[in-house]
């Protein structure tokens, strides 16, 4: 009996299913192609992902909190442009020019959260203009060519993204701050006051205002918080693969959005999880990288993606309504 | 001479050419429960809106044991010692009912690291809350509350009520859509109120249910207050409502 409510508890937590999925899935591509699970393969898999996944950290707050940003993306191609374009052009040290660039990622964020917020229009619309601003503006600063990247050498750059081995691993530094970035937000999330009001703003903003919960305050918070997560995913990309080119994380948004609807996060707000974040990454990442190793051509993976998403679109909804059923 | 809780005087409020309120005058004493009644429309949702700070009146002053008082929003409201409840919107779903109670007011503990929720204190008081406002069945504080049925929920708001000691408690139809039993409840709530040291408002539709609880009765006709003596042990529901449509008894 006990055994058995603690099974059915487990199995109606909303990440138990891409959890499963994800299971699956390593299990599918280990079997059919031995170089999966290869030490290159995980360094690969490991190079790309704490970078999608900053993005999608902030994305699932903002997201549990009612809105979503489309404008990440341009964001992340955006910054490291400031930042080399700064230092190319001897403006400012390396340094200099990585806070400028989060700085602008602030105002890029207060600037979605202040139309959102004070003028009520819908995040959607607010967003896709923001990502068309930034991305035109990365375009026309830099007449569309790469930013220079290879003749800096800064300590900063290591503490970004520097690279190490551990085994047959090779690990980037990125990957120790997604997990301590994922720490963090999800501790946030369900053990603190804030998460708790960011909850609450998704919920029902109306009657969370009438407890005294700062509802646009706290919106607006996630709005810069998750426009500075992309800012800084980019400039770690940048210093990674050494180009900072304006067209880089175009397309970005839909990926991190459904990574967030594939952990169980809901679209409409009130309920977000950050482990079914991690998963629903690790889940997309993996896929994408599984399917071409097992000889599926690439260009099929957005029907995998689309797939995944009705699927487990199909599974929350699922079990939402058996939770409400059972009551 | 009763020692009086609350008074708003000479409250007006429009919305954009229509006056909801013309002059209003409410009192409420320490240990009171006050019936409020009138027709749809006739400006009682809009009266307590303007108490709780979710609305705000063109001119009137608000007086809290005797100091003239500013409310400008609904944590000014709270911090007087003022709590309304309302049928459904003032409980977000998607949270758990310990979540909810203390939402806006959170325990928090140590190691305080970026405002860590105490969780164990809230589940705690959540459970005695739940146990006193007459829920007898065992409902975990953590379950969300889209699991709960109406009378729980309205539960719920009454227990938070109670929690945060609030001198006044305002009810603006609490009884929409609950079943007998519930409704039972919420009324029982209310007389127990008084006796536990709160004062109350009370809104509803069914003059039987008010009739049962309240100490006196204040009618609201287009904006106006029309009689605000009224004492339920003297007087019919007839005469009451004639007053509130304002036609004679026929
Ligand atoms: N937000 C608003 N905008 C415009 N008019 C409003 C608004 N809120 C209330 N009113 C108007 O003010 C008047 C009083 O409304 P109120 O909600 O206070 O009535 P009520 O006495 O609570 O009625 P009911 O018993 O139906 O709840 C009505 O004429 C209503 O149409
Ligand atoms: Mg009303």
């Amino acid at each position: 009996m006990a055994i058995k409510s603690f099974v059915q508890r487990v199995v109606s937590q909303p990440e138990f299913g891409p959890f499963v999925l994800l299971v699956v899935e390593i299990a599918a591509f280990s079997l059919r192609s031995p170089a999966f699970l290869s030490a290159g393969n995980i360094s690969n898999l490991l190079a790309f992902t704490p970078e999608l996944g900053m993005i999608t950290l902030g994305m699932t707050l903002l997201m549990t909190a009612g809105e979503f940003d489309l404008s990440v993306g341009s964001v992340f191609g955006f910054a490291p442009i400031v930042m080399w374009t700064l230092y190319n052009t001897h403006v400012a040290s390396l340094e200099v020019g990585f806070v400028i660039a989060l700085l602008f990622a602030v105002i890029v964020g207060l600037a979605n959260g202040w139309f959102v917020t004070y003028l009520k229009i819908p995040s959607f619309l607010v967003t896709l203009g923001m990502l068309l601003v930034v991305r035109g503006t990365a375009l026309y600063v830099t007449d569309g060519f790469p930013q220079r990247t290879w003749t800096a050498d800064s300590p900063l750059m290591n503490i970004v993204v520097g690279e190490f081995a551990i085994g047959g691993l090779y690990i980037y530094a990125s990957l120790l701050w997604f997990i301590l970035f994922a720490i963090i937000l999800g501790y946030v999330l369900t053990e603190s006051k804030a998460g708790n009001w960011i909850q609450a703003a998704g919920g029902n903003p109306e009657a969370a205002r009438a407890r005294g919960v700062r509802v646009t305050y706290t919106k607006v918070a996630l709005f810069i918080l998750t426009a500075v997560l992309s800012a800084y995913a980019g400039i770690t990309s940048s210093i990674r693969v050494s180009a900072a080119n304006p067209n880089s994380g175009t397309g970005y948004e839909l990926e991190v959005i459904a990574m967030v609807v594939i952990g169980g996060t809901a679209l409409s707000g009130g309920r977000g999880t950050i482990i079914g974040t991690v998963v629903g990454i690790l889940i997309l990442r993996t896929m994408r990288n599984g399917i071409v190793l097992i000889g599926v051509p690439g260009l099929a993976y957005n029907i995998f993606v689309g797939g995944i998403i009705l699927a487990m679109m199909a599974l929350h909804s699922w079990l939402e309504r058996r939770h409400h059923a059972g009551t | 001479m009763p020692e009086e809780l609350v008074r708003m005087d000479r409250i007006n409020k429009f919305f954009g050419r229509v006056q909801a309120l013309n002059d209003v005058t409410l009192s409420v004493n320490r240990n009171e429960i006050v019936g409020l009644l009138g027709d749809n429309g006739a400006g009682k949702s809009t009266l307590i809106k303007i108490l709780s700070g979710a609305l705000r009146a063109e001119s009137g002053e608000i007086y809290v044991r005797g100091n003239q008082v500013k409310i400008r929003n609904t944590t000014d409201a709270m911090a007087l010692g003022i709590e309304t409840i309302y049928q459904d919107s003032a409980l977000i779903s998607q949270l758990s009912i310990a979540r909810n109670l203390f939402l806006g007011r959170e325990p928090l503990r140590a190691p305080r690291f970026l405002d860590r929720l105490d969780h164990d204190t809230m589940n705690e008081v959540a459970r005695k809350l739940l146990k006193q406002v007459g829920i007898k069945k065992e409902i975990p504080p953590t379950t969300p509350i889209s699991a709960l049925s109406g009378g729980e929920r309205q539960a719920v708001a009454i227990a938070r009520a109670m929690h945060f000691e609030s001198e006044l408690i305002i009810l603006d139809e609490p009884t929409n859509n609950l079943g007998v039993e519930e409704t039972q409840g919420v009324l029982r709530f209310v007389r127990g109120a008084r006796d536990s040291g709160h004062s109350c408002i009370l809104i509803a539709h069914n003059i039987y249910h008010v009739f049962q609880v309240v100490d006196r009765i204040i009618v609201l006709r287009r904006g106006k207050t029309v009689a605000d003596d009224i004492d339920p042990k003297q007087t019919t529901i007839e005469a009451v409502e004639s007053i509130i449509t304002g036609m004679p008894i026929s």
